[in-house]
């Protein structure tokens, strides 16, 4: 546990990191960096599009499954990582 | 008896008649069957075999007479009738009909008075017994003509037995066989009636409908004579006759047209009401994931699920777990949540239950965070965010193109597209505006050789800091040593520790990967500074690190596990002093009886080269000692040490060696003293040659790799020394700087080319351009030291290390990259060197 609060203090303090959401399966936001309305708004959209994302891969083969995701947007970048039980996002700006 | 008169009136057959006292009636019942209005009855007559039995009959007859028939009375005797043939055949016709009774005793009445007989058929009755059967003769047809006949018997009863036809006696025989059977008929329905009981009705009765065999009512198959037969006349007649009865039949009153009707049930209206049929919609796309997901999880679905019911509250449980496989395909979480609640009280549990969920809701997350997926998932994307933020370092450090924003497009565009460009650039680097219009316009005039040539400078060779490895965790420790993994060229080990005595404190020793610079993705720490450290070869997950105490751990990166897979401070001759250096050799040992494989040499304060194996933990047997050796002036190697110096004597202290490349038995030591021995592994009792030129203690020793005479010695006296093998003299001394030379390597790209790390500054030295002055010089911040040099086997780059922790990695740029076999030129270089 330690661990995992210390990578997550570490992933926090990168530069250009602006956020980090951690959203359960069911789109609520365990835990948050940013403020709330904020985790709100990505945790409800990044669903639907996990879930587009996710069944596109599979739809090709239904062995293959999703494991990153990279939004790259003019202002920032969003990585996802997607999992059964969670979604892991993390949005960095680089360009500051 | 036999009946007399038939013969010649009628075509029926003589039959006798003889009458047994059955109760049943046969014949008469064949009589009695049928409606049809054909008049050739067919009667059975009885006979009584005595006078007695028929009078008693005629009584009852008189009595009965003009009254219908009594049931009582007439179950009397009853007797069946038998026919014989005359052959003594029984032809007892069996009955097919059994008429109705209750039709059978209305027409009695009715027919009574009004019946008409032709004579035929009295005459028919008199003359015989007929076997006809026909279908359909009703019993009150008969009644009439029995007690016509009957009276008549009466009056001639006298007379003749054979007039005294027991036929009509047949006839109450035959009422009161109909009487009988009616009554029988009656007695057993009801019976039947009062066999059905409340169990039968309830009870499930099987009902099987099958097709009954063909019941034949009515078979009367044609018969073919021949015209020469005796019977042809007879069969003519009676063709005729029939034709003319079918002649006869229209219009006459003997035949009645009959219309049937079935009777149809009244139709009734009965109302149904049900409750209303809820209807759902429900929508769901199958894809083809979804199909693969439902074929696989059948397999795997019922054993964990029945282990996590059994621990806790079996709704929730399997609703949660149905929650989590199905949340793509489902909608309706909740609901599922509140249906599978069982319990009474329904609004007191909601609220439990949704306590509950919440709790759980929170477990999971915690359980979340807690996963080592979630750890995982972190670790990838620390590393993905690393590349973003490096991206441009570490792309030059693999040396691939940089791209720049916003690109400039090469292509030779229109000129419209071009000033758009320019205006754009303009914009964001207005600095660099002339040199753009200087590109613009070489552009435009739509040569791609000539942008690309247009602006090449010749820059001179520089270092690039490109990032560095650090962490708080090393702030502040030296850098004493770094080592690349043979097999992983991104991974690279980092010892801290200090040099000094009085500076020692704990060491550290890190595994950094080119994939996160700003964390270790190994930290061991140890007791003691480290002050050597070497992957191995054989294994590469197996790093030795050697420390100020002089204990050598091996450790295996593999693992996460910190500590140490092996340690020598255990050992009985473990070093003492410092291990300076750590090197793992592969080597033949045919004479130790060992296969050819890998060992472990260190060298340390203590004076002694050991060389170490991994058997049962580490052990360790001395290669070398050294020995002090006074100077050349006075002494002569070996011996006389004692005399000249009254302090203790002991071993000097070996800082550095290293092994020929060529050939691993020999190899180079240098000391304290300033000495550099050649030995060899085979003598561990004196050295090969002892080269003597430096005044402080030499810190490194370097074999170049690619030209295997010439070696490399930096030491604390300033000074850098190309040596020869063959020569006891140096050839060519470097000195820059006052400073003293902690660290030095050849490039491993170029024969000529080495770094040189004195405290205040890096130095990049090409023998081919210069022996005088270094390429390259580096200075290094205020403060900070730089102790340790490592050059980077794949890329151009360059690893420096400092007294503050920090590892900084450099590139080495528009080096002229140089021919690294021209050992000659070397040669050559060393030559006019030599003779200037």
């Amino acid at each position: 546990m330690a661990e995992v609060e210390e990578t997550l203090k570490r992933i926090q303090s990168q530069k250009g990191v602006q956020g980090v959401i951690v959203v359960n399966s069911e789109g609520i936001p365990i835990k948050s960096m940013v403020d709330n309305s904020t985790t709100v708004q990505y945790a409800g959209l990044m669903h639907s599009f996990i879930m587009k994302a996710k069944s596109t891969v599979r739809d090709i083969d239904p062995q293959n499954d999703l494991t990153f995701l990279r939004i790259c947007s003019k202002k920032n970048e969003i990585m996802i990582a997607p999992d059964k039980d969670y979604f892991l996002i993390v949005i960095q700006n680089l360009t500051e | 008896m036999s009946s007399s008169a038939h013969a010649g009136k009628s075509k029926r057959h003589s039959v006798v008649v003889s009458v047994t006292s059955k109760p049943e009636f046969n014949m008469k019942r064949t009589s009695i069957s049928g409606t049809s209005s054909q008049r050739q009855i067919s009667h059975a007559s009885g006979f009584h075999p005595s006078r007695i039995g028929s009078l008693s009959r005629r009584s009852i007859l008189i009595t009965s007479d003009g009254k219908t028939m009594d049931k009582g009375s007439l179950i009397g005797s009853k007797h069946t009738i038998q026919v014989f043939d005359e052959q003594g055949k029984d032809v007892t016709p069996r009955p097919l009909y059994r008429p109705e009774p209750s039709a059978s005793l209305h027409r009695q009445s009715k027919i009574l008075s009004t019946q008409d007989f032709s004579g035929a058929t009295g005459s028919d009755f008199l003359s015989s017994l007929s076997m006809h059967q026909t279908s359909g003769v009703n019993a009150s047809l008969v009644g009439p003509f029995s007690r016509t006949y009957g009276s008549s018997s009466i009056s001639k009863s006298t007379t003749s037995t054979t007039e005294s036809i027991a036929d009509e006696i047949v006839e109450p025989g035959s009422r009161r066989d109909t009487a009988i059977s009616l009554s029988d008929v009656l007695v057993r329905r009801e019976e039947i009636k009062e066999q059905l009981t409340k169990e039968d009705i309830d009870k499930r009765v099987d009902i099987y409908l099958t097709e009954t065999e063909t019941i034949w009512l009515l078979d009367m198959p044609t018969v073919m004579v021949s015209i020469e037969s005796e019977d042809a006349e007879k069969v003519k007649e009676r063709n005729k006759d029939y034709i003319e009865l079918c002649k006869n039949r229209v219009g006459n009153d003997c035949f009645v047209e009959r219309m049937m009707q079935t009777l149809n049930g009244a139709p009734k209206n009965k109302e149904v009401q049900c409750d209303k049929i809820l209807m759902e919609d429900k929508g769901i796309m199958a894809t083809s994931w979804d199909l693969y997901d439902s074929f696989n999880a059948l397999e795997t679905t019922l054993a964990p699920s029945v282990t996590e019911r059994s621990s806790r509250p079996t709704s929730l449980s399997s609703s949660k777990s149905n929650v989590t496989k199905d949340r793509e395909r489902t909608m309706s979480i909740t609901s599922t949540d509140r249906e599978s609640i069982t319990s009474s009280s329904i609004i007191d549990l909601e609220s439990v239950i949704l306590a509950r969920i919440h709790e759980e809701e929170e477990d999971h997350s915690e359980a979340i965070l807690k996963s080592e997926k979630f750890q995982q998932d972190l670790f990838f994307m620390e590393r993905v965010l690393m590349e973003n933020v490096f991206q441009p370092k570490l792309a030059a450090y693999r040396q691939l193109p940089v791209l720049i924003e916003p690109v400039l497009t090469s292509d030779a565009g229109k000129e419209e597209a071009v000033t758009e460009e320019a205006e754009e650039e303009e914009e964001e680097e207005e600095g660099e505006e002339e040199e753009e219009e200087q590109k613009e316009i070489v552009v435009g005039s739509s040569i791609l050789l000539d942008l690309s040539e247009a602006p090449e400078e010749i820059l001179p060779p520089s270092l690039e800091r490109l990032w560095s490895y650090t962490c708080e965790l090393t702030n502040g420790h030296n850098v004493s040593c770094m080592a690349w993994n043979k097999l992983n060229p991104d991974l690279l080990a980092v010892g801290y520790g200090q040099f000094g005595f009085q500076e020692q404190k704990k060491g550290l020793a890190c595994c950094w990967s080119l994939k996160n610079p700003m964390w270790p993705e190994r930290i061991y720490q140890c007791d003691h500074g480290v002050t050597a450290l070497d992957f191995s070869l054989a294994n590469p997950n197996l790093l030795a690190v050697g420390m100020y105490s002089g204990t050598i751990a091996i450790y295996n990166v593999q693992t996460h596990n910190t500590t140490a897979l092996l340690d020598s401070s255990e050992s009985f001759d473990k070093h003492i002093g410092p291990v300076w250096q750590l090197k793992w050799i592969e080597q033949d040992r045919g004479t130790t009886g060992d296969d050819k494989g890998e060992i472990l040499i260190s060298i340390s304060g203590d004076g002694r080269i050991t060389k170490w194996l991994i058997r049962k933990g580490l052990g360790c047997t001395d290669l070398m000692k050294l020995k002090r050796t006074a100077s050349e002036r006075k002494k002569l190697t070996g011996e006389k040490e004692k005399k000249s110096e009254a302090l203790i004597s002991r071993q000097p202290p070996g800082m550095c060696f290293d092994f020929d490349p060529r050939n691993t038995n020999i190899y180079l030591a240098g000391t304290e003293e300033g000495h550099i021995h050649k030995c060899s592994c085979s003598y561990n009792e004196q050295f090969l040659e002892t080269y003597q030129a430096h005044k402080g203690p030499v810190y490194k020793i370097a074999w170049n790799p690619f030209s295997t005479d010439m070696f490399l010695s930096c030491s604390a006296d300033w000074s850098i020394i190309l040596w020869r093998q063959d020569s006891l003299r140096p050839i060519l001394t470097f000195s820059s700087t006052t400073n003293v030379v902690h660290d030095i390597m050849w490039s491993p790209k170029s024969a000529f080319v080495f770094a040189a790390v004195n405290e205040g500054r890096v130095e990049i030295w090409d023998l081919s351009v210069s022996t005088l002055d270094p390429l390259i010089v580096t200075f290094a911040n205020p403060g900070v030291k730089f102790t340790t040099v490592l050059f980077a086997r794949n890329t151009d780059c360059i690893l420096i290390g400092d007294s503050d922790g920090i590892v900084s990695v450099y590139e080495l740029r528009n080096m002229t990259a140089s021919d690294s076999n021209k050992v000659d030129a070397l040669h050559d270089i060393i030559g006019s060197a030599l003779a200037s």
